[in-house]
């Protein structure tokens, strides 16, 4: 991918690496990230101001026994406090809009690549590494967002307490500027441990959570046939590890998480020391000495943010890195060459089959791997040496005309109307035609609102036999120039699969249509059979003729029809 | 398919209170650490109101003012001591804990019957298992120990005050007053809020998982903008139920901040009042103003796990959810009394619906190969899962042996019946282990003639033997070889009655043939009941049973059926061409 560069208008995400990714994740919305500085720092500014106004409320009011003064100072103690809770919930509010745009952006970005990338997606990356990726990481990286508001409020915020201390007292400035940034050196190795423990942790509760779910996905083995007992122990057993585990990651946790508050404890103790006994000395007044602590306690917010924004940069440079290298995947070119201008003959030279316009061309064989072969040949997925209209496939733009249809097409969750019709607005009579050609008008009739009635992801509302009829209905639907459909109707039963073979034929006139298949009612149909034996062409004809001219297609066939009885040995 | 349910308000707190009891120990423990690291922080605005009255009392000895800092160093360092170690101890409760659950859930999992198993989402259960048993860990792990200690802080800190005035105690409680209405406020909100920001969230990771398994075919049928704008859609969704629940927390934050300034004002004001009336010293009313603005920690902190209590109370409910479904009923102890099957008058509807089933008798001889065929609908699948105690008949009856077969317990069961499907499940485990749950007592010589019988020879070329593993890393079976793998469970198995739904539809013809030979030299002396899509199957049948809108229409040997003419015969015309 090409950094920076516009796609179809869309700007293209900046994927050199994790840091570069974040920064046009802040590209993307700069005013909103403009704005959630500006009220952050505001909000870390304001933090700063109640110390000191306690302190003068002391000095001015109490300490000279002024109630005006004193009713004074506390109002204003009380104004800046509600001025400050509203900037909170405002610097919250635009946080949380930051992170949302940054989440969603990223899993915009994840989705749109993995469209892209097509068919070839599944060789490339794991499909369970990028749900991980699309659910999990893009809101870890969006998290280290966060760091952009407080971040520049916690520098201003530590500037006006440096301003306000050296008012008070120079030595004291000098010890509290220095020792923060100590503080944060001091701090930072620690998270670093925390991260690598953590990951090691997290990555055995992934894999525990892996086992529930493959036990969860074989419950109805478990419930049939048992074992029930052997999963349970074993899940135990892995839990107590993962237990284990977390023991000594909170052994660490817990001592960087007391330290993390406890090192500027003692930081400000330290400091309290020192202005203690310029009190004493009288250097300092007592309402200064009760600003100091003040200050130097509102002083651990912006550090400790500098501290919890580290440690989500730096989660997210490890979640960044799995979301830009799956970015990163490159895409292969769509071939830019044009198919021949009208239909055209499409010819499998490694195996003999054509597919000719306007024919219903059967592929008859017994390993249905071979048949898998020359169909993804046929539509270009994969090497080929296949020609149309006498030009090579694989330069050629083949995806709007040819429709490869297996029994392994993905079914969206959506209305029914919407699968069958695909990419299209669903045209409703167009729809009851497709379902009507793949005998799936009883699908609609059981459902309680016909074809508005929503679909389950992969169909799984649906029994076997209607989610291929719906994934036929859909192909048809789509009305290919030319459609290589693989083995259409083997989950259906004998009914169904006659009144298919009846209907598509006519569903498909005037349009080439290869269709892979054993069974005997929709080889009858076909205009031409290709008898394939070991992936090559054995002998071209109509059913019939093959039937008697060809012992191993009758073979083939006739067991698919069950003229041919089992040996002796599997019948009773 | 029906939703699981999810647990009510009540049963969620007994079941968070029994987690608790489980380990009263550690958390005891917990609590008195955190108290005494309270303790050991108040020490600190104690102290420096020590120092305050001793300056304002004239001219102090440093040695005074450094013995008293020193002391507030050394309360520092205990306290972070101490905030360790119930850290410590927190975090351990929570590991456990967390454990529990999880450990709980799947065990309930286990239990669920088998006829919910077959109708609820497998992704809702998944995703309990994982998202919501997640949450509800991390809760455990972070947020328990971390608000346990805040809440002691805060009300440590509130002692204090009350220890060093108490009027000016019931002032603080006073300014306080605001946050439990406004919190209760939110927390009715919240829950809903959160769970429909998790629905929306669950809706956008089936979008990503199904664009991203599907990518093929969104490729095919071109449908890159669809599944764009579908997922842009969800994204919608979510970020719409997120803002919700940030509205409501654009309530409850600013008016809880405000609240933490009321009585550090409130102190000021009555302690001053005090104080020029010479009732209080300077030190008191300076220290309880500082306790009070150390208050906004804990409480902070109380208010920003609060979110994470809300949406892991959330998920805590779906987890425990599944102890609301009732356990299978076994209540038939007696073994059958022989392998006969018998078919009364059964009647079965799914869940408010028209019945699937409509009155149908019959009795499966032991040992025959009956096939059932008839068209989608007709209630075939149905009658197979009645016949594997899936299923229970809403009025009828099913018996082998003379007991009730959804009565029988399961192990009894398995030991009878057998349901095979097309859908079978390959454990990311050993070959060995995907096979012995079927048979715990298996030898290895046992597991491979298994595998061989059903014809699965690539298990003997796999590298690690019965030990490799499958899926995920492992060897990724194809749907034939899982269904061969399917196969052989039910050889090892061994109940006298097979029912076979579409067992074979998956596997090319060769391979078919192989296996259904192979099954029926092992099943040889069992009872098959098939239920066929291909009509082969029911010409090579003993028996063939035409199944049509719920009722058995025609019964008898493929070549009696076929002289007689009926449905079967017009069937076995239309398809033979």
């Amino acid at each position: 991918m090409v950094q920076g560069v516009t796609e179809a208008g869309l700007p293209v995400a900046d994927v050199r690496g994790p840091l570069p990714y974040l920064w046009w994740l802040i590209r993307r919305q700069k005013g909103r990230i403009a704005t959630g500085a500006l009220i952050g720092s505001l909000w870390m500014v304001g933090l700063t101001l109640p110390p000191y106004l306690l302190a003068q409320a002391i000095d001015q009011g109490l300490q000279r026994r002024d109630p005006a003064a004193l009713a004074a100072w506390a109002a204003a103690l009380f104004a800046v406090g509600a001025v400050n809770a509203l900037l909170a919930i405002l610097r919250h509010r635009t946080m949380t809009k930051i992170r949302l745009d940054g989440g969603f952006r990223t899993v915009r970005a994840v989705i749109a690549h993995a469209t892209r990338l097509g068919a070839a997606l599944p060789r490339r990356i794991g499909a369970g590494e990028i749900v991980t990726i699309g659910i999990a990481d893009v809101w870890v990286l969006a998290q280290a967002l966060t760091v952009t508001g407080p971040g520049l409020g916690a520098v201003i915020a530590y500037v006006v307490v440096a301003v306000l201390l050296l008012k008070i007292s120079p030595l004291l400035a000098v010890v509290v500027l220095a020792g923060v940034p100590v503080l944060a050196v001091v701090v930072g190795p620690m998270l670093g441990r925390l991260q690598r423990a953590g990951a090691r942790y997290r990555e055995r509760q992934g894999a525990l959570a892996d086992r529930l779910v493959d036990i969860i996905g074989g419950l109805r083995v478990l419930n049939g046939l048992g074992g029930k007992d052997g999963y349970a122990r074993r899940y135990r057993r892995d839990s107590q590890a993962v237990a284990e585990v977390g023991y000594r990651v909170g052994a660490v946790t817990s001592w960087i998480q007391a330290l993390g508050v406890g090192l500027p404890a003692i930081f400000l103790a330290v400091v309290i020391w020192l202005a203690a006994r310029m009190a004493a000395q009288g250097d300092i007044t007592v309402g200064e000495l009760v600003a100091v602590w003040g200050y130097a306690a509102v002083l651990v917010v912006p550090v400790a943010f500098f501290i919890e924004g580290g440690f989500d940069v730096s989660r997210a440079l490890v979640a960044g890195r799995r979301v830009v290298d799956f970015l990163r995947l490159p895409v292969d070119p769509p071939p830019r060459g044009q198919g021949p201008d009208g239909p055209a003959v499409l010819r499998d030279p490694d195996s003999g089959v054509v597919v000719i316009p306007g024919r219903l061309v059967a592929l008859a064989t017994a390993r249905p791997a071979d048949a898998a072969a020359v169909v993804d040949r046929l539509g270009r997925y994969g090497p080929t040496a296949v020609t149309w209209g006498g030009r090579r496939l694989d330069g050629l733009a083949v995806r709007d005309r040819i429709l490869v249809a297996d029994n392994e097409a993905y079914l969206f969750t959506g209305a029914l109307g919407e699968v069958v019709a695909g990419r299209s607005e669903p045209d409703d009579e167009a729809v009851a035609r497709a379902l009507a050609a793949a005998a799936a008008c009883d699908i609609v009739d059981g459902l309680p609102d016909g074809t508005a009635s929503v679909i389950d992801t992969q169909g799984r509302n649906l029994s076997g036999g209607q989610r291929q009829r719906v994934r036929l209905a859909r192909a048809l639907y789509a009305d290919p120039e030319i459609l290589l459909a693989v083995e259409p109707t083997s989950a259906v039963d004998a009914n169904t699969e006659a009144a298919i073979a009846e209907r598509l034929p006519a569903a498909r006139a005037g349009r080439a249509t290869l269709v892979a298949t054993t069974s005997p009612a929709m080889l009858d149909r076909a205009d031409i059979v290709h008898y394939i034996v070991g992936g090559r062409l054995a002998a071209t004809g109509t059913h019939r003729a093959l039937l008697d001219t060809e012992p191993g297609y009758r073979a083939l066939v006739t067991r698919a029809a069950g003229e041919a009885a089992l040996p002796e040995a599997a019948r009773r | 398919m029906t939703e699981l349910p999810v647990a009510g308000r009540a049963h969620v707190r007994r079941a968070a209170v029994r987690l608790i009891r489980d380990d009263g120990g550690a958390v005891a423990l917990m609590v008195l650490f955190n108290a005494l690291a309270a303790i050991a922080g108040l020490a600190g605005p104690w102290l420096l109101g020590r120092i305050i009255d001793t300056v304002t009392a004239g001219p102090a000895p440093v040695g005074v003012v450094d013995r008293l800092a020193l002391a507030v160093l050394l309360c520092t360092v205990v306290q972070i001591v101490l905030a360790r170690t119930a850290l410590a101890v927190g975090y351990r409760f929570g590991e456990r804990t967390a454990a529990r659950v999880r450990e709980r859930f799947l065990d309930r999992a286990l239990a669920l019957p088998a006829s919910v198993v077959e109708r609820v989402p497998a992704g809702d259960l998944a995703a309990r298992g994982t998202c919501d048993v997640g949450t509800v860990a991390a809760t455990l792990r972070d947020a328990i120990p971390e608000v346990l200690i805040a809440a002691v802080q805060a009300l440590f800190v509130l002692v204090a005050v009350f220890l060093l005035d108490p009027l000016l105690g019931a002032v603080a409680l006073l300014g306080l007053a605001a946050i439990p209405p406004v919190t209760r406020w939110y927390l009715r909100r919240a829950r809903t809020a959160y769970l429909e920001e998790g629905a929306a969230g669950s809706v956008l990771a089936d979008e990503l998982a199904s664009t991203i398994a599907g990518t093929r075919t969104v490729e095919a049928l071109g449908l890159r903008e669809r599944r764009t704008a579908v997922a842009d859609e969800a994204i919608d969704r979510a970020r719409h139920t997120r803002l919700r629940t940030l509205a409501l927390r654009s309530v409850l934050f600013p008016a809880v901040d405000v609240s933490y300034v009321v009585p550090v004002v409130g102190v000021l004001l009555v302690g001053g009042a005090l104080y020029i009336d010479g009732l209080l010293s300077l030190g008191a009313v300076a220290a309880c103003a500082l306790y009070l603005r150390q208050l906004v920690v804990p409480l902070d902190a109380i208010l920003v796990w609060l979110e994470q209590l809300q949406s892991s109370g959330a998920s805590f409910a779906r987890v425990e959810g599944l102890a609301a479904i009732p356990p299978a009923v076994v209540t038939e102890r007696s073994a059958p009394a022989d392998d006969r099957i018998e078919i009364r008058g059964v009647r079965y509807a799914y869940e408010g619906d028209r019945d699937v089933l409509r009155g149908v008798d019959l009795t499966v001889r032991p040992g025959e190969r009956l096939a059932l065929v008839g068209p989608s609908g007709a209630g075939k699948s149905t009658l197979g899962r009645l016949l594997t105690g899936v299923d229970r008949p809403r009025a009828g009856s099913l018996t082998v042996g003379g007991v009730e077969i959804s009565r029988l317990p399961p192990g009894l069961l398995r030991r009878q019946v057998v349901l095979v499907t097309q859908e079978h499940h390959v454990f990311r485990d050993a070959v060995r282990d995907n096979l012995t749950l079927a048979a715990p007592d298996a030898t290895d010589d046992d597991l491979i003639s298994a595998l061989a019988v059903v014809g699965a020879d690539w298990a003997m070329d796999l590298p690690d033997g019965l030990d490799t593993r499958l899926g995920g890393d492992g060897v990724v079976l194809d749907g034939a070889q899982a269904q061969q793998l399917a196969l052989a469970r039910v050889v090892l198995a061994d109940p006298h009655t097979v029912v076979l739904d579409e067992a074979t539809a998956l596997l090319d013809p060769t391979t078919a043939r192989d296996a259904e030979r192979a099954l029926a030299a092992v099943l040889h002396d069992r009872t098959v009941i098939a239920i066929a899509h291909r009509l082969q199957t029911a010409h090579d049948a003993d028996r063939v049973a035409v199944m049509d809108g719920g009722r058995l229409v025609e019964l008898g040997t493929h070549d009696d059926l076929v002289a007689a003419g009926g449905t079967y015969a017009h069937l076995w015309r239309t398809w033979h061409g």
